[in-house]
């Protein structure tokens, strides 16, 4: 499954489409479903081959030879929520291009499910909570009110922000 | 019309050729009488002003100009070469570069720029023996008057000018040059007196190319300037263009010889000539009779069409010269030695190559790629184990490694031009500081990776002023110690064990430990009960936030040089070591890897994780078996044949957990700089060809692992950065202990 092809075919990149813009691709991770907007995604792999990489906190679980391309892969169960994802057969690397100090980055998240792709448009979205959700408040962008329930939206850039992982690195190294 | 691509080589051409000033500028200094050095010195100001002309960068040429007739005046012996001589042009050579940078950016230059390119222009004019005073906006114009002027009056007998015939190649405009812009900057040496355009080659209007060029020109024109200074003019476009150019009273059957070579009816050139008033009509006649009745006896001549007339095979323009006794054999022989000599010449100057460096490194990258493949195809011919396909693989694979070599020696630039910069700086600082300080420079061939020598510059930059500031005592002081009044800064570089080598060293007083004690403990460094090794000490000076200048100077002394040098060069995975003694000197030595990109690789393994050290950095494998084995285990280190070898356990370091202990181990020995150590760690799995790929930003503050790889399987290896291990090994085996330890020095 490719996602960023069928996404060249919908919409050009220079002019992004606000209906590309309102799309999000949903997946699981434990009980809890989340959301990423759609454009930041670049494809979806299966889990595997992942080269651990010593010394690292818990949530860098490793990189991965993408088509000749190192790309460190993040346990995001294990960043949200401090709590590491078993593997499954469903378990995915979702590859997500992250904007870190002004340069585009590859990374790739392991989530328990990918589910579908959705519309929130915006009148949709509310405010996350301010405390309360397992979830880092500031990782939140909002929560999208589907009808099956709520998602949680991630605001990826912060969630793989590379400063913010680089201090927790340090703070575990040290600790 | 797209000019970039020509700017740019111009941008680039004018750095090169103002750097090379510079040097000959200072080779000067040692030897002021070396005429070669001031020729070399004139071309590259002329060339300078000749490209800047032709691109209509009128602030470039005006300065450059003025500073060219200095020059010129200086080849005739007419001023003195004197130390402020030098000193003014080196001024001047700084002054074209910003002027050129300035352009290059679109800019303007700022104020103090200007006015100091003013003052230049009004010293360059007192040598000149000119009124300073000239007003700056008639420059150009005050600059090249007086050069024709002066010698005006016996230039105006008849046939007393150039006559200049000018083709330009059709492609002319594609290759982004205008004409006329030449015809401009012709103007600047001297006065078109008479100028016909030639439209012959014009074709049919409805076959016209918009994009092509079919102009000629027959120029006469007057000026004193050498023939080929003239030839200057037109050095862009003098391989797409045909020239000729008569000088002044010459031989009517130059003319002829120019008419016959001219793609043009012939009759036609020559009424132009006559109309010029450049030959006479009976002078014209008897040239044209001579040469055509040489040219029946060939073949018969088709006067009109694209061809050149040469092409028709007339009789070679010299034998005719020599028949009608207008020129010796002698001299038409010696013409033509010097057309062998430029044609030579400029077959050496192709040699060379100018690439896009992006080009390069896409070259770089693919050659990895191949690398990466090659090897995989390898892994899969020794599984198959078929002997033909395992031959085949092998040749391959070898063929690929000489590829490797040969891109990546592509990269490999000299340390010398890098080297070089550093004469200036040493020579202007230590006048600034009032010291007589020279700079030695060996080891200016040794080649690195480009990338690694464009980020050092800065570093040794640093260095160098911090060693000629605070290394190298005042004059008196050194007097007094017995030493040279005429301090030396050396900068060497060489290869060792994988690595290059460069050092930095002074003649000067070396560190003085209680005082960087002093101050360390002053501004809370290191705790006032420490008892540190004299090592230790001299580490401190490159902790952020130290210095100790007692005063603050522009060229150090700010506390911010050391730390910074030592990030830099860590940023290369290199590291940085210092060597001082009290009153001899201090030297610091840098070590960087070779290349950034691809390395031999030595595949270890631990559990089912593989790991690749630089195959530069081992000394050996051994097997870790038995009661050595145990013994090693408990003492930590290995009895390598007398001689102590301390060891690093992978596993443990990276806390590799397995389920079952190993049932073999081996020991790899590295070593780096002068300290040896072994690496314990479970297989060896032999040599690789390894593509660097960096880890990326996340990984940055990750030690003892330098990138990863990716092998011929598919899987992903981390080389290891035997500095770091080693590092971490000397201070401990845990990263947060060396952490602390790289952050207290």
């Amino acid at each position: 499954m490719n996602a960023r092809n069928a996404l060249a075919l919908a919409v050009p990149d220079e002019d992004p489409d606000a209906d590309q813009q309102e799309q999000y691709l949903t997946f699981r991770l434990g009980d809890e479903s989340y959301a990423l907007g759609l454009l930041s995604v670049k494809e979806i792999i299966e889990y595997g081959g992942v080269t651990q990489v010593p010394m690292m906190p818990g949530f860098v679980r490793g990189v991965i030879n993408l088509r000749g391309r190192v790309v460190p892969v993040i346990d995001l169960a294990a960043r949200l929520r401090s709590e590491s994802a078993a593997v499954t057969r469903r378990t995915c690397i979702v590859i997500v291009e992250v904007e870190n100090e002004g340069e585009a980055q590859d990374m790739g998240i392991i989530v328990d499910a990918v589910s579908q792709v959705v519309d929130i448009p915006p009148e949709a979205v509310e405010p996350g909570p301010s405390f309360g959700a397992k979830v880092r408040a500031d990782f939140i962008a909002g929560m999208g009110k589907l009808d099956e329930g709520f998602v949680i939206m991630l605001d990826i850039d912060r969630v793989l922000s590379g400063e913010d992982m680089a201090a927790v690195n340090d703070m575990k190294a040290v600790a | 019309m797209n000019l970039e691509p020509a700017l740019e080589a111009f941008f680039a051409e004018a750095d090169e050729l103002l750097t090379r000033m510079e040097e000959s500028l200072l080779g000067l200094e040692s030897a002021p009488d070396d005429s070669e050095l001031i020729n070399d010195i004139f071309r590259a100001a002329h060339t300078i002003k000749g490209t800047a002309g032709v691109f209509g960068f009128d602030d470039v040429v005006r300065f450059t100009h003025e500073v060219e007739s200095v020059l010129d005046r200086v080849r005739d012996g007419e001023i003195a070469v004197t130390p402020d001589v030098i000193g003014l042009f080196l001024r001047n050579k700084d002054h074209i570069g910003a002027l050129v940078r300035a352009v290059a950016e679109k800019t303007d230059i700022d104020d103090a720029q200007r006015a100091d390119g003013e003052t230049q222009l009004a010293e360059l004019r007192v040598l000149l023996g000119k009124p300073a005073a000239v007003p700056a906006a008639t420059g150009l114009v005050a600059a090249d008057k007086p050069a024709v002027g002066a010698s005006a009056p016996d230039m105006e007998s008849g046939s007393g000018n150039w006559h200049l015939s000018l083709r330009f190649g059709t492609d002319v405009l594609r290759g982004g040059m205008d004409p006329l812009s030449f015809l401009r900057y012709l103007r600047t040496l001297g006065d078109i007196v008479h100028l016909t355009t030639v439209i012959e080659a014009l074709p049919n209007w409805l076959k016209l190319d918009p994009e092509s060029c079919y102009l000629g020109f027959e120029i006469d024109f007057r000026s004193d300037a050498s023939k080929a200074e003239i030839e200057g003019v037109f050095e862009f476009v003098r391989d797409e263009c045909v020239l000729h150019i008569v000088p002044p009273h010459a031989q009517v059957s130059e003319y002829i010889s120019v008419i016959r070579a001219l793609p043009e009816d012939v009759t036609m050139l020559g009424e132009m000539l006559v109309a010029s008033g450049a030959l006479t009509r009976a002078e014209l006649e008897r040239g044209l009779a001579l040469q055509a009745g040489a040219a029946s006896a060939a073949v018969e001549p088709t006067a009109e069409g694209e061809q050149p007339a040469a092409a028709v095979a007339p009789p070679p323009l010299g034998e005719i010269l020599v028949e009608t006794g207008a020129v010796s054999p002698g001299v038409v022989d010696a013409a033509l030695t010097r057309q062998k000599q430029v044609k030579d010449a400029k077959a050496q100057e192709a040699r060379s190559l100018r690439i896009d460096a992006d080009k390069l490194d896409q070259l770089i990258e693919l050659v990895g790629e191949l690398v990466v493949a090659s090897a995989g195809v390898q892994n899969v011919a020794q599984m198959l184990a078929q002997s033909q396909l395992t031959e085949a693989s092998e040749v391959l694979s070898r063929l690929v490694e000489e590829v490797r070599d040969q891109a990546l020696s592509l990269r490999m630039v000299q340390i010398g031009a890098t080297f070089q910069r550093f004469q200036r700086v040493v020579r202007d600082v230590s006048r600034d500081l009032g010291k007589d300080i020279e700079l030695q420079i060996s080891g200016a061939d040794t080649e690195l990776d480009k990338t690694v020598v464009e980020r050092i510059g800065d570093p040794l930059m640093h260095l160098v002023r911090n060693s000629m500031d605070h290394g190298i005592e005042p004059t008196e002081v050194r007097i007094a110690a017995g030493k040279s009044a005429r301090a030396k800064v050396m900068l060497n570089a060489y290869h060792e064990a994988g690595s290059i080598v460069i050092d930095v060293a002074d003649d000067g007083g070396g560190l003085n430990r209680a005082k960087i004690l002093r101050k360390a403990i002053e501004r809370g460094l290191v705790p006032e009960e420490n008892q540190l090794s004299d090592r230790e000490i001299d580490r401190l000076i490159f902790e952020p936030g130290f210095s100790t200048a007692d005063a603050v100077s522009n060229l150090s002394g700010r506390g911010v040089g050391m730390d910074v040098v030592r990030r830099d060069i860590e940023a290369l995975r290199g590291t940085v070591e210092i060597d001082t003694e009290p009153g001899k000197g201090t030297r610091i030595r840098i070590r960087l890897p070779l290349t950034l990109a691809i390395i031999d690789g030595f595949r270890v393994g631990i559990d089912k994780a593989s790991f690749v050290l630089p195959v530069d950095m081992i000394v050996e494998c051994v097997e870790l078996a038995g009661a050595t084995r145990d013994a090693a285990r408990i003492r930590g280190y290995l009895d390598m044949r007398g001689e102590v070898l301390p060891l690093l356990w992978l596993r443990q370091v990276f806390d590799i957990h397995s389920d079952a202990p190993p049932r073999r181990e081996n020991v790899v020995v590295v070593q780096f700089g002068q300290t040896k150590a072994g690496i314990v760690v479970d297989h060896l799995m032999g040599e690789h060809q390894t593509v660097i790929r960096p880890l990326g930003k996340l990984f940055s503050s990750l030690r003892g692992v330098s990138g990863s790889t990716i092998l011929g399987s598919g899987e992903i290896a981390l080389i290891l950065d035997v500095a770091g291990l080693m590092k971490m090994a000397v201070s401990g085996t845990t990263v947060s202990q060396a952490e602390l330890a790289g952050s207290a020095g």
